[in-house]
Formats: C-alpha cells, sequence, structure tokens
C-alpha cells in the first residue's frame, strides 16, 4: 500500500500525499509547485487553457504517448502512475520548441492567457503527426478557446509547425527507467487521505469491491471531467473516493459474440480508435463529441454513471442493446450482475444501482451489415457544447421490391426527457412498413406527440420537439436516398 | 488605393513584445504572482435577486472557521459611491440590492478550501421586492438614467411623410459577456503610512486607483495602481476593474496584510455587466430606387441597474446609426433605461455596433422591397463626395468607403457568388436542403472619445546610459499589441533596435490622469506622447551632438566631466535648430551632410556626464475636437477607421444551426505599424463579434440570476466555428496624416463587420421566405433562425 501518488512532472520525480495529493491537478502546480504557465479560467474543462500532456504507461501497453488533457478537473491522485508535462517542460535549454516558435512568429498569442493551452494542445497533436494540415489541427484544438485572435493566426501557426526530434516530449521524458518505475508501482494500491476524503486506487478488482461494500456512498472517480467540475464549483469532494485506474483488466476492449465490451477505465479515444471497424457510425460520432482533452480522460463508462438526461453516447447504447456490467459483493462472494438500458434509468440522474456495486464494464452489439445506424446531435455550438437534443436511430431492413422493409426499429433521444429515452410507440409504427416519405412524416409526428420535453437555457420544449421531429426527417432522408 | 498591404516593404511584422513569455507560460497575470506568508484571499458574497432588502448579514459561523480571517462590509468603506460618469453605485451595497450578483460582502481567509467553507457558511436573508427585468418594462414605468438627446438633421417628418416608400419596424439585440480569460482580479499590498499597492487587471489604472483611494478613505496620492498586462479586457475592465480591486484594498487595509481577490469564470459572469441590450424602433423612407431620404431612430438601451458607462455608449450608438451612408434627414434619440441587471458597460465597439445593425438591417429591407441587391443600396446610399457630412455635421475626410465596397465586391467575387446563392435557393425551396447567404455590410468607425477631455495622453521616456530605453505610458496592454506598438514608434525616432526599447508595466505613479485604454485609442494618444517626448530628448542629444562635432575628442565630457577639467558644453542655442540637422539611424547618430557619426550609446553616455536629461515626459492631446452633446454637433471624431466584409452562411433546415462558409474582409487602417498586429485585431475582432451575433446567448432566470454564467453554457466561438475560408486583406493607404505615423486604430472596428453574418443569415431566411421582411434577434441562434425560417413548424406543438 502506497500513501502517495507517484508522478513524473516535467521529468522529475514527484510523491504527492495528503491534501497535497487531493487538490486539482491545475491548482497543485500553480500554487504548490508555483508552475503558474498552466492557467485555470473556467475550472470545467470547456476553455483548455490549463491543458497539460501526460502519458500513462499501462500494464500490458508498450506504446505510451503523450495526450493533452485538462488539469483544471483532475485530481494530483488520478494521476499516479503518469509522466506529465507542462508549458514550462517543453522549451528545449534557450532554444522555443516548435510550437513556441510558431506561435510567437505567426501572431498565435494576443493576451496570452489561452496560450499555453493552445502550445500544449499542439505539441500533443505533433507527438502524434509530423506536421498538421488546416482539419486536423483543428481537431486537436477543439478544446481551446481563445477570444483574442479569431483563431486564423493560430492555424497558421499550427500549419507551420513541424515536429523536431529535439524537441519531442516523449523522447525527451518518456525515459525507460522512470517508465518502469511507474509500471511497477502500480501493483501497490494507493490509499491517501485529506483529513475529509479518502482516495483509495486498489490494484485488485476484490478490493475495490470490499471497499465499496465498506464504504456505501463511496463514489467511482474515473476522469472526474464531472466530479471535477462538481467540486471546483463549490461542492466538498465525496468523503469516499474509488479509483479504479491499477486494475488492468478494465482497459481492455474486447469483441466477442458481435458484442464490444468495454473496460470502465477506457477513454473515448481509446474507444474510438478500437470501435472504427465494428461500429463505424459510432466511430464517427466519437469524434465530433467533447474535446480531445476530455476524450482523452474521460471514460463510457463514466458518460454512463453520470446519469445525465443528456449524455451523448446514451442514445447510441439504447440502440444498441446496451447493458452496463456491475459488481458487488453478497454473502462474502464477489457477485456479477448485468443491468441492460432500459431499465438503468430510472430518473432525472438516478441509476438501478445498488449502492455498492460498481460498474465494470458496457457492453453493446456490433454494427451489423442489415442495420442502417445513425447518431445525430443538435447543440448551439457544433463543438464542444451539452446537446440540446441528441437522437440515434437504427433500422434493420430487408429489401422489398425497389423499397426497404423495416424488420425492426430502434429511435433513442436524449435531451427530450429526464432520461435517455427509447419510443416504443414510434418504433412499432415502423415496424413491417416499408419505408418511404408519408411513413417519415407520420412516424415524425408521432414522435412529436410522444415525448414531452422541458424548457431550459439550451431550448425551449417546442424547439426540442420540432429537434427531435426534423432529426428524424433527416435520417429518414438519409436512408431513403442514400 | 486598389493595392493590397500584404507584402508592402517596411511595413513591420514583429512578434507581440510579450509574445516569448507568452508562448513558454511566464507571463505573469495578477493570480500567478507568488502569494506571500499572510496574504489573504477573498471571496464574495453577493444577491442572487435582481432587487432584494438585506434582511440579515452574519458572519459569525464563517468567522469560526479556521483559516477565515476578516469580512469587510459597507460599513468598512470610507465613500461608498462609485461610478464614471454618474457617481450612482454602491462599492459595497448595505441594505438594498439593486441587481443579481451585487456585492454586498467580502470574506477573507488564508486558504481556497476555508474561503470556501466560510462562503457557505455565510447566514444572509434576503427579502425580494419587484424588479425591472426587460426594457419594454423599464419604458413603461419611465425607469430612466439620464436624459434622452437627440441627434437631428433636416425636418425628419416632412421628409417622411412626402417619401415615396416606407418601412418601420424593431431591432431587438441581446448583450453579450466579454469573455476575457483572466477574470477580474486584483492583488493589494498595504505598504507604510496606509499606503496601498494595488496590482489590477484593469484597462483605467487612474480610475482604479481613485475608487479605491475613495473607498479606502486614502488621498489620490497614498495609492498607486499598476497593471502590467490583462488577459483580456475589451471593455469590460474598462470601469468594472475597479469596485473588484476595492474590495481586495479594503481587506488589506483593514486587516493590514496583502489581499488577493481573482473572481472564478462563474462569480465574474454573474457579477460584472455585459454589452448593453438595445431595442430600436425606426421608420425609415426611402425612393423607390432604394435611396434614404429619412430616418428616424428611437434607441433605448438597457443599461442595468446602475449607469456606469451607459450614456457615453448610448452616445456612440447614436453617432454610428448613420454607419457609411448618407442620410440626407436624419432624427436618432436616445435614452438609457434602468433595470435590475448587473451594470451594463463597455465592450469593443461600445455603441457602435447597435446603430451599425439598425442601419445595415434597414438596408437589407430595402433591398427587398425595391427588389434589388443590398450591395447596390448599400453603394447607392454610401458616403461619396457631396454627400459627405454626417448627421452630426462631421465631414468624413479621407473617404474611402465607395473603392472598399467595389474592391471587394471584385476580390470577394460577389456577383458571381450571388447568382450561384440565388439559384441554389430557388432548388432549396424547390426540394428542401440548406438555405444560403450572402451579405456584404461597412463599417465607418469614428476615432477618438466623444468626451473631449479623454483624448489626452501622457507618456514617460528614460534613456539609460547603456543606451536602452524605458517607456511609460497610460496604455494598458490587454493582448491588442499597443505595448508593441509604441516600442516601435519610439524605437523608430531614436533609430534603434526594437530591442533596445523596454516597455514598463503601466502604474499611475509613472503615469497619472490617464484615460483608459478604450475607444481604440490606446496607440494614437499614448504613442502620440512618446513620441513628443523622444522629439524632446532628440532635440537635446541632436544639439549635443552638433557642438562635439566641433571639439576635440579629448575635450569630450568622458575625457573630462570626472576631473572637471573642460567647461561644460552648453546646448541652449542650438536646441530649437539642431535637430533638422542630425538623424538617428541603425543606432548611430549622424549629422546630415557629414561624416561625423557616433553610435546612440556613446552620445548617450556623453549627454549624461554633460548634465543633459535622458528623461523626458510627454503629453498629447487630440487637436481639433468639439462635439457639443446637447447639441448634438460637431467635430466628435479625428479620423475614422473604414472597412467592408462579406458573409456567407448556410442554414441547417432541420436544426436552425447556422454556419459561416466564407468571410473575405476588407480594412484601411492607414498605415499599420504593425501589420501581424493589426491583423490580428481585424480577425479576432471579427470573429468575437460572430459569437454575439450567433451563438452567445444570455440566459437570465426570472430573478435576473444570469444562467449562462461559464463556457459550458455561454457558447463562444471555438476554432471549429471560424469560416471555412477567411479572408482579411488591409489597402494601402499613407492618407491619415493627422494621426501618430498616419496610422489607424483597429481595436474595435473590425468587430462591427460581423454584423454581415447577422445579415447573412437574414438574407438566407428570406430568400427562402418570398423575399418578405423577416427581423430576427441579435442573437441569432439556432432556435431563433429555425423559428424564423420554419414557422409553421412550431404550430400545435
Amino acid at each position: 500500500m502506497r500513501e502517495f501518488s507517484l508522478i513524473y512532472l516535467n521529468g522529475i520525480r514527484k510523491e504527492v500525499r495528503g491534501i497535497e495529493a487531493l487538490l486539482m491537478l491545475g491548482d497543485w502546480l500553480r500554487k504548490e509547485v508555483g508552475l503558474t504557465g498552466t492557467k485555470i479560467v473556467c475550472a470545467e474543462g470547456d476553455c483548455g487553457a490549463c491543458t497539460v500532456l501526460r502519458a500513462f504507461p499501462q500494464g500490458k501497453s508498450n506504446s505510451i504517448q503523450f495526450e493533452a488533457i485538462n488539469s483544471c478537473i483532475t485530481t494530483v491522485a488520478q494521476m499516479d502512475g503518469s509522466h506529465l508535462v507542462t508549458v514550462e517542460g517543453i522549451q528545449n535549454g534557450d532554444e522555443l520548441s516548435p510550437v513556441q516558435k510558431a506561435m510567437r512568429e505567426c501572431h498565435g498569442s494576443q493576451c496570452g492567457y489561452c496560450t499555453p493551452g493552445f502550445v500544449m494542445a499542439l505539441t500533443g497533436a505533433l507527438e502524434k503527426h509530423q506536421s498538421l494540415d488546416a482539419k486536423t489541427a483543428c481537431n486537436y484544438l477543439t478544446g481551446n478557446l481563445c477570444r483574442c485572435t479569431g483563431y486564423q493566426p493560430i492555424i497558421e501557426a499550427a500549419l507551420s509547425a513541424k515536429q523536431s526530434e529535439d524537441h519531442s516530449v516523449s523522447k525527451r521524458y518518456l525515459k525507460k527507467e522512470a517508465t518502469s518505475e511507474l509500471i511497477q508501482k502500480q501493483r501497490d494500491s494507493v490509499l491517501i487521505k485529506n483529513g475529509f476524503s479518502t482516495f483509495f486506487a486498489p490494484a485488485t478488482l476484490e478490493e475495490a469491491v470490499h471497499f465499496a461494500s465498506e464504504n456505501p456512498g463511496f463514489k467511482v472517480i474515473g476522469a472526474a471531467t464531472d466530479l471535477g467540475v462538481q467540486t471546483n464549483k463549490g461542492k466538498p469532494l465525496p468523503k469516499n473516493l474509488l479509483s479504479l485506474h491499477l486494475i488492468s483488466e478494465l482497459y481492455e476492449v474486447r469483441k466477442e459474440n458481435k458484442r464490444i465490451m468495454v473496460g470502465a477505465r477506457v477513454t473515448l479515444s481509446q474507444l474510438r480508435r478500437e470501435v472504427e471497424k465494428t461500429n463505424p457510425e459510432f466511430a464517427r460520432f466519437l469524434n465530433l463529441f467533447a474535446s480531445p482533452q476530455i476524450k482523452n480522460a474521460a471514460t463510457l463508462v463514466g458518460n454512463i454513471a453520470n446519469a445525465s438526461p443528456i449524455g451523448d453516447t446514451l442514445p447510441f447504447l439504447l440502440v444498441s442493446r446496451g447493458k452496463v456490467h456491475a459488481v458487488s459483493i453478497e454473502d462474502g462472494a464477489v457477485k456479477r450482475r448485468e443491468i441492460s438500458f432500459p431499465d438503468l434509468f430510472l430518473g432525472y440522474k438516478k441509476l438501478a444501482l445498488e449502492p455498492s456495486e460498481i460498474i465494470t464494464h458496457v457492453s453493446f452489439d456490433e454494427t451489423s451489415q442489415n442495420q442502417i445506424l445513425k447518431i445525430y446531435k443538435v447543440s448551439q455550438r457544433k463543438d464542444l457544447d451539452i446537446s440540446t437534443v441528441s437522437g440515434a436511430f437504427l433500422l434493420k431492413t430487408v429489401s422489398q421490391g425497389t423499397g426497404k422493409k423495416i424488420e425492426e426499429a430502434r429511435l433513442a433521444f436524449g435531451g427530450v426527457a429526464a432520461t435517455p429515452v427509447r419510443l416504443p410507440e414510434a418504433e412499432k409504427a415502423l415496424q413491417g412498413k416499408v419505408l418511404d416519405s408519408k411513413l417519415i412524416q407520420e412516424v415524425s409526428e408521432l414522435i412529436g406527440k410522444t415525448i414531452a420535453p422541458q424548457t431550459d437555457l439550451r431550448g425551449s420544449k417546442t424547439y426540442r420537439k420540432v429537434l427531435a421531429m426534423n432529426l428524424f426527417k433527416r435520417y429518414g432522408r438519409e436512408v431513403l436516398h442514400g | 488605393m486598389a493595392d493590397d498591404l500584404k507584402g508592402l516593404p517596411n511595413i513591420a511584422s514583429d512578434p507581440h513584445d510579450s509574445s516569448l513569455s507568452h508562448v513558454t507560460g511566464r507571463s505573469e497575470y495578477i493570480d500567478d504572482r507568488p502569494l506571500l506568508k499572510r496574504e489573504i484571499l477573498c471571496g464574495l458574497v453577493y444577491s442572487p435577486y435582481a432587487r432584494a432588502k438585506l434582511k440579515k448579514l452574519d458572519f459569525s459561523e464563517s468567522l469560526r472557521i479556521p483559516g477565515v480571517v476578516g469580512v469587510v462590509t459597507a460599513n468598512d468603506v470610507s465613500t461608498n459611491m462609485w461610478g464614471t460618469i454618474f457617481q450612482d453605485q454602491p462599492v459595497l451595497a448595505s441594505t438594498e440590492v439593486q441587481y443579481a450578483g451585487e456585492v454586498v460582502a467580502v470574506l477573507g481567509a488564508e486558504s481556497p478550501e476555508a474561503l470556501r467553507a466560510g462562503l457557505s457558511h455565510v447566514t444572509v436573508e434576503w427579502e425580494k421586492l419587484p424588479a425591472i427585468l426587460s426594457v419594454d418594462e423599464a419604458i413603461a414605468k419611465k425607469s430612466f438614467i439620464g436624459e434622452e438627446r437627440t441627434i437631428s438633421r433636416g425636418d425628419v417628418v416632412e421628409a417622411l411623410k412626402k417619401s415615396p416608400k416606407k418601412l418601420a419596424g424593431i431591432v431587438k439585440i441581446q448583450g453579450a459577456d466579454h469573455f476575457y480569460l483572466e477574470s477580474q482580479a486584483a492583488v493589494v499590498y498595504p505598504k507604510e503610512d496606509g499606503q496601498l499597492e494595488v496590482h489590477s487587471s484593469t484597462q483605467h489604472p487612474t480610475e482604479t486607483q481613485h475608487v479605491v483611494a475613495k473607498a479606502c478613505g486614502v488621498p489620490f496620492k497614498d495609492v498607486v495602481c499598476i497593471a502590467k498586462r490583462l488577459g483580456g479586457g475589451f471593455g469590460g475592465k474598462e470601469s468594472q476593474a475597479a469596485p473588484i480591486a476595492a474590495f481586495a484594498a479594503l481587506m488589506a487595509k483593514k486587516m493590514g496584510r496583502p489581499a488577493r481577490l481573482a473572481l472564478s469564470k462563474d462569480d465574474d459572469m454573474v457579477i460584472t455587466g455585459k454589452r448593453n441590450p438595445f431595442q430600436i424602433f425606426y421608420e425609415v423612407g426611402f425612393n423607390p430606387d432604394g435611396k434614404i431620404v429619412a430616418l428616424d431612430a428611437k434607441l433605448f438601451s438597457d443599461g442595468g441597474a446602475y449607469a456606469d458607462l451607459s450614456t457615453s455608449i448610448m452616445e456612440r450608438a447614436m453617432l454610428h446609426s448613420d454607419n457609411a451612408y448618407f442620410i440626407s434627414n436624419m432624427r436618432v434619440s436616445g435614452q438609457v433605461c434602468r433595470t435590475n441587471y448587473h451594470p451594463h458597460t463597455a465592450f469593443r465597439g461600445f455603441g457602435g455596433p447597435k446603430g451599425v445593425a439598425l442601419i445595415e438591417s434597414i438596408l437589407e429591407d430595402i433591398a427587398r422591397v425595391t427588389g434589388k441587391d443590398a450591395l447596390d443600396i448599400r453603394k447607392l446610399n454610401c458616403y461619396k463626395p457631396g454627400e459627405d457630412i454626417t448627421h452630426y455635421g462631421q465631414k468624413v475626410e479621407n473617404n474611402l468607403l465607395p473603392g472598399l465596397f467595389e474592391k471587394l465586391e471584385i476580390d470577394s467575387g460577389y456577383r458571381r457568388r450571388r447568382e450561384e446563392i440565388k439559384a441554389w435557393n430557388q432548388k432549396v425551396i424547390k426540394d428542401g436542403g440548406n438555405p444560403r447567404g450572402l451579405s456584404l455590410t461597412a463599417v465607418k468607425f469614428g476615432i477618438s472619445f466623444t468626451t473631449r477631455f479623454l483624448n489626452q495622453g501622457n507618456a514617460l521616456v528614460i534613456i539609460h546610459t547603456d543606451g536602452s530605453v524605458q517607456v511609460s505610458t497610460g496604455a494598458v496592454e490587454m493582448g491588442q499589441g499597443v505595448n508593441s506598438r509604441i516600442a516601435s514608434i519610439v524605437a523608430e525616432e531614436f533609430g534603434l533596435p526594437i530591442s533596445s526599447i523596454r516597455m514598463m508595466p503601466t502604474s499611475t505613479e509613472k503615469n497619472a490622469n490617464t484615460s483608459p485604454t478604450a475607444a481604440s485609442s490606446g496607440t494614437d494618444i499614448n504613442g502620440a506622447a512618446a513620441q513628443k517626448a523622444c522629439l524632446e530628448i532628440k532635440r537635446r542629444l541632436a544639439a549635443l551632438a552638433l557642438r562635439l562635432k566641433e571639439i576635440p575628442k579629448e575635450k569630450w565630457p568622458s575625457k573630462t566631466a570626472g576631473l572637471g577639467t573642460a567647461p561644460e558644453i552648453e546646448i541652449a542655442k542650438d536646441l530649437e535648430t539642431a535637430h533638422s540637422q542630425v538623424s538617428f539611424e541603425n543606432g548611430k547618430v549622424v549629422l546630415k551632410n557629414t561624416a561625423f557619426a557616433l553610435p546612440f550609446a556613446e552620445l548617450v553616455r556623453e549627454a549624461y556626464l554633460n548634465r543633459i536629461s535622458l528623461s523626458e515626459y510627454g503629453h498629447y492631446r487630440i487637436p481639433n475636437l468639439g462635439f457639443d452633446k446637447l447639441k448634438g454637433k460637431g467635430q466628435a471624431f479625428l479620423y475614422y477607421t473604414q472597412g467592408v466584409a462579406a458573409s456567407e452562411v448556410e442554414i441547417d433546415r432541420d436544426t436552425g444551426e447556422v454556419k459561416v462558409k466564407r468571410v473575405d474582409i476588407l480594412m484601411d487602417l492607414g498605415r499599420p505599424i504593425n501589420y501581424g498586429l493589426d491583423v490580428g485585431q481585424v480577425t479576432g475582432g471579427f470573429i468575437q463579434g460572430m459569437g454575439w451575433v450567433t451563438t452567445e446567448n444570455l440566459v437570465y432566470n426570472q430573478d435576473g440570476y444570469l444562467l449562462s454564467h461559464s463556457p459550458s453554457t455561454y457558447k463562444i466561438p471555438s476554432i471549429q466555428d471560424i469560416p471555412r475560408v477567411f479572408n482579411a486583406n488591409l489597402v494601402h493607404n499613407e492618407g491619415n496624416t493627422v494621426n501618430v505615423k498616419s496610422t489607424k486604430a483597429v481595436g474595435e472596428p473590425p468587430l462591427l463587420l460581423c454584423l454581415s453574418v447577422w445579415t447573412a443569415i437574414r438574407d438566407a431566411i428570406m430568400s427562402c421566405r418570398g423575399n418578405e421582411i423577416v427581423p430576427m434577434e441579435i442573437p441569432a441562434t439556432s432556435e431563433r433562425v429555425l423559428r424564423a425560417l420554419a414557422p409553421e413548424e412550431f404550430q400545435d406543438l
């Protein structure tokens, strides 16, 4: 058992304990380590000013890479086992890195407050690409807000920056001895207390389950992309935090019997790579969803366990026969349970989980050849915005004459009720019919009648109804006309 | 004209003077200052209600929490009233609050955790009172700030009566949050004898100094306010930084310990005022060809609970309701409304964007009525020789507008794209699809504060004996590059490389009685003041150089001053004439038409040893200004910054989401001092404005409390939102000789070109709605756009 979180920060070994370990990484860097280059603006993972690079050598994987994350909404404790690099760590002696040089020369910084975040996000991008085209650059920078430049000079900087061997942070910081120490230490569980909260990271699932049963009301801390926000905005950290980051089996994506089984520690970035072939539409959607910083940290299980009615992956999981897999202790033995999606959501932010249950996996169907699946999301801003309405529609069809007869229909929406919902009535109305524009119109009207969304700051209930209807109509058009 | 400026020789494009520290993370902002051992962290207690009586405010529980050290309330404030124009706002409210977010107390603690706990244990009881939460309500109740003002020319009533065509309507414009990345912040160090050293993220160190001094009850001389750099300002830190600094100062003074207040983004957005919302009622008369003959407009703005800068903002809106267009009969009146929202304030463009929105929207509507292209309507009405006097009586000199329209029309392929879009939308009407719109709008932005006395600046230039130079001015660096531009001016005057110039933090102990860095004026007034100071020093150095040439080197001060073996050199008689015979270039001081040249640093040393001052204080005032606010007539501006932009948008037919496909901008910035910095202002200002007219939606609850108070709910443009094609070019214009280095101010004007996105959205909607006039509120959110495009879909739901 360790009482510290072990990290390598800009190549320097740090054991972080107690109160310090349960600070947000960004606050710790700024106030405790004195690295004030990292800026905190929104403290909710929406602006990217706090971007740092993280490389997490995880048990079996031998290719580790630096990826951008938001330091404002993750505790130092969760960074246990990581290499971290901040803006202070990328200059090589007196020489600016290629990204720094380009940002400077292309007038990519004005007030400078967002600049370290952009520099780090671009540095992360150049760890994966020797150079960037505009589209790739923008995709890496979706999670960084700038209020001064209008982004154009930053894109120019991104286009002119070329990776150089001397400045590769992987080359500079992923030292063998350090990495093997990080991996070796992953075998030890971590227990950190700050006087109020306890952070426990067990090395095995069994330990985790015992902790859960002994500490009802515990909270699993995944990426903390939501928990961190709540803490920053005034809610104290929960009393008992359980981190699964040392349990290597939870980093796996398994494919069996046309089902995809995703471990609780699988990030959305990793998931996108893994499901590109089996679920291409879901992979495409994951591309559009959230920022790279969030996707490099947040997990699919977290998106579900958060139980929000507008979790962006939920409509997909609803139509893909999603299930969560949970473990708990019953009579001293580990008990496993599966809960399928419609049953999982009891109400607003309420899940059908026992107080001591831990979600270990989520599973869903591969998208098969005869299924037509589309996922949609509407938000005020196209990228990195919480959806007003989202939808996933899946039809299983067989050809009949020139048309397509619907064998099975599954329609799911987020943002139209207190929980993500399937629409059985509309599904029934499609079943066994041949899709044509008249049917699309009828079903869309039925959708309008069935759902009862609320008005909030993202849109009125009427707008949400119109959106739900129009998204289905769009789907219908796309199915009909390809 | 016609030339693009890009690639012209002799236009510098040096990196921003802070760029090195920006990209390495070493730039220091307020909250990056190291915490001192006994420093207090401050947090604010504010009202959740638009208007309420403060029934109870009790800190006894908070103060029992370990680490919570003190509290400041209205009782601790010496002069508890401030305001830039009208002193109508308490620093800390005492018995009643007028807006949700109004601060009643400052709590101090020794750690963030203690502060958080302390704030959650304050006992506050409120009694809600009726509040005014809309402009309509304020008008009905005659709840106003200041008097109604009118600017008028011709006989509008008569002209409207005779006008062959008329339109009337309402333009509704919402506010916007500044969303500077660095939220409001200040650190205050108490010094001996009651002095206070204030480090503030402020655009107006002088006002911050004054507000702090009055709140703390000390003379101005005992407060020094320093602003090294700001992580963005955009007008939001012009007036509203002052109370933030006062909160920290009151705590520092009361506790005798350093105190820091760095707002969270959420608190900042709830507490501070926004761009003023406007509601404009208008009637316009025009000829069948689209020529406007009369415009009668009544502007109402939402000033929020206190006056702040709203009356000045209204004035600028009225002065910009003509924009680039000559309107022979025009009457524009303006009235600020008092509501129960945060006091709204300056935001890039001030009132300008609102006046311009009105006229650009009207021109778009006239195009619908006449069946002509909106660009032709604009060109027809554009200021041109013979039609170049504004409604307030100022002549539009150096008018490049007609040429800018012509050039961008060609450069952007406007006519061809118009035809393509017409055909596209015909198809959309027939077969469905996403409507497209195209619009080309202009800006003519008046440069100068409309309040005459603000048009002054001062600068301190100090040359050290190694020949390096420090410059201090009243200008605040907030990203716009004002320090880089001033450094360029000074470097050019002395013939030195820019690396020899160090711009010092803006501080009221070096530059007092300064104007805010606002109204795009930073470089103009402070750069001109610095230039004046340089010229004075150069006169002295030139006179000395002239005399040195006549003296054998062994008699020079460097050889004689130490022992006093030669008399001091007298330069008085050459002071008036010498500088015309001397040039400062490439680090040398050269006597023209002679072989005599001295390295700058060497001459500087000789000057020091000869007891010649190497420092100078320059004061500059913009000449020839004379605008009578009560009559609404006169020379309001020194010159106009002009530009045009063409924007093309596509609307998602199913969702109302808007995509800006292409933007072409062409601006006249005179002779830029720094090309790269200027273009950065253009792209940045445009995109900032684009957010205001599209996705940035301020949503309040029924208590007037802002719900969209963080980036998860308040959506400024992201990198994915910028136009797929984005061209920003400058034209070549050396004619603005009235301004320092013939340059033109750039900070605000490009923002106003964002209205082309808004009018393009209207174009798209109206093109697909049989060319009927469809109003559109700012911002054109997806929901508003879809409602305007397909109102029938919203019925019976």
